[in-house]
C-alpha cells in the first residue's frame, strides 16, 4: 500500500522523514479508547497512521458533561501539537472512534533532532504552523458565524 | 259540622304552612351558618385557575429542548459543527463576505 507522507513531514526528503518516524513508537488506539484527555501533559505528538481520531471539549448538556466533537483528524494528520508548543498541555480530549494507528513522537527526542538538523526542524516547524494556523483560522471563521447569528437573533 | 271543623282546622294549618315557607324562600338577610362552610371549600378553586394557566403558558417555552433526548441532541451539535467546519473551510478557500455569513441548514440552530 502507498503511504502518503504525513502532513507534518511534508517537504522532507524520504530519507529525512524516515529518521523523524525511527523516533516514534507506533501506537494501536482500540475504538472508543482515548489517545490522551483534556489537561494532560503533552509529552507526545501523534501521526495518525491509519484510521481517525476525534477531538472533543467538553459541554455541560442538562447538568451532565458530554464530550462535544469539534474536529476529526484522519490518516496522515498530526494531533497533539501541544506537545511542541507550551505549556505543553493538551487543550482537548481525544479519541479514536474505530481501532486506529498512530506513530507516537516525544517531543524530547524531537527537540534534540531538530538542534542537531536544524533544517529538518525548520520544515517541520513550517509544517506545523499551517496544522496550527488552519486550525485558527477555522476556528476563528466559525466563532464568527456564531456571532452573526446571536446578533442577528438578538436584534431580531 | 264536624266535616266543617276539620276542613276549617285543615285550611288553617295549610294557610300557615304556606306562610312559613314563603317567609322563609323570601328572607334577604345572611345565610345561616351551616350553609356558609360548605360553600367556603369553593374557595381554593378560583385561586388555582389563573396560576395553573399561567403556568401551562410558560412552561413550553422552557421545555422543547427536554422533549429531545440527550443523544439526538448530541448527534445535532456534532452534525452543527460539520456543517459550520465545511462552511469555514469554504471561507478560508476563498474568502468573501458572502462565504462567512452563508445560511446554515443545521436544526440546531433552526
Amino acid at each position: 500500500m502507498a503511504y502518503e507522507q504525513p502532513e507534518l513531514l511534508k517537504d522532507l526528503t524520504a530519507e529525512e522523514a524516515q529518521l523523524i518516524l525511527a523516533l516514534g513508537t507506533r501506537i494501536a488506539v482500540p475504538s472508543g479508547a482515548f489517545l490522551f484527555q483534556l489537561g494532560d501533559p503533552a509529552e507526545r505528538l501523534f501521526l495518525i497512521e491509519r484510521g481517525r481520531i476525534r477531538l472533543t471539549l467538553p459541554m455541560q448538556i442538562r447538568g451532565r458533561q458530554e464530550d462535544v466533537v469539534v474536529e476529526e483528524r484522519t490518516s496522515g494528520q498530526t494531533v497533539g501539537w501541544s506537545a511542541l508548543i507550551p505549556p505543553h498541555k493538551f487543550t482537548l480530549a481525544a479519541t479514536a472512534p474505530l481501532e486506529t494507528e498512530v506513530i507516537a513522537l516525544p517531543r524530547e527526542k524531537l527537540r534534540k533532532h531538530f538542534a542537531a538538523n536544524p533544517a529538518v526542524g525548520y520544515k517541520v516547524t513550517l509544517n506545523l504552523a499551517v496544522v496550527i494556523g488552519h486550525r485558527l483560522q477555522l476556528f476563528q471563521a466559525m466563532w464568527l458565524r456564531g456571532m452573526q447569528r446571536m446578533v442577528e437573533k438578538n436584534s431580531a | 259540622m264536624e266535616m266543617l271543623l276539620m276542613v276549617l282546622c285543615m285550611s288553617v294549618f295549610g294557610l300557615a304552612v304556606a306562610a312559613i315557607a314563603f317567609g322563609a324562600a323570601t328572607r334577604p338577610g345572611p345565610s345561616s351558618s351551616p350553609v356558609q362552610p360548605e360553600l367556603q371549600p369553593v374557595k381554593p378553586v378560583k385561586a388555582v385557575p389563573p396560576g395553573r394557566f399561567f403556568a401551562d403558558i410558560v412552561l413550553p417555552p422552557i421545555s422543547p429542548g427536554s422533549h429531545v433526548p440527550t443523544e439526538v441532541l448530541l448527534a445535532q451539535i456534532e452534525n452543527h459543527v460539520r456543517l459550520e467546519q465545511a462552511a469555514a473551510q469554504s471561507f478560508l478557500e476563498s474568502p468573501s463576505h458572502s462565504q462567512l455569513h452563508t445560511k446554515t441548514t443545521s436544526v440546531f440552530v433552526n
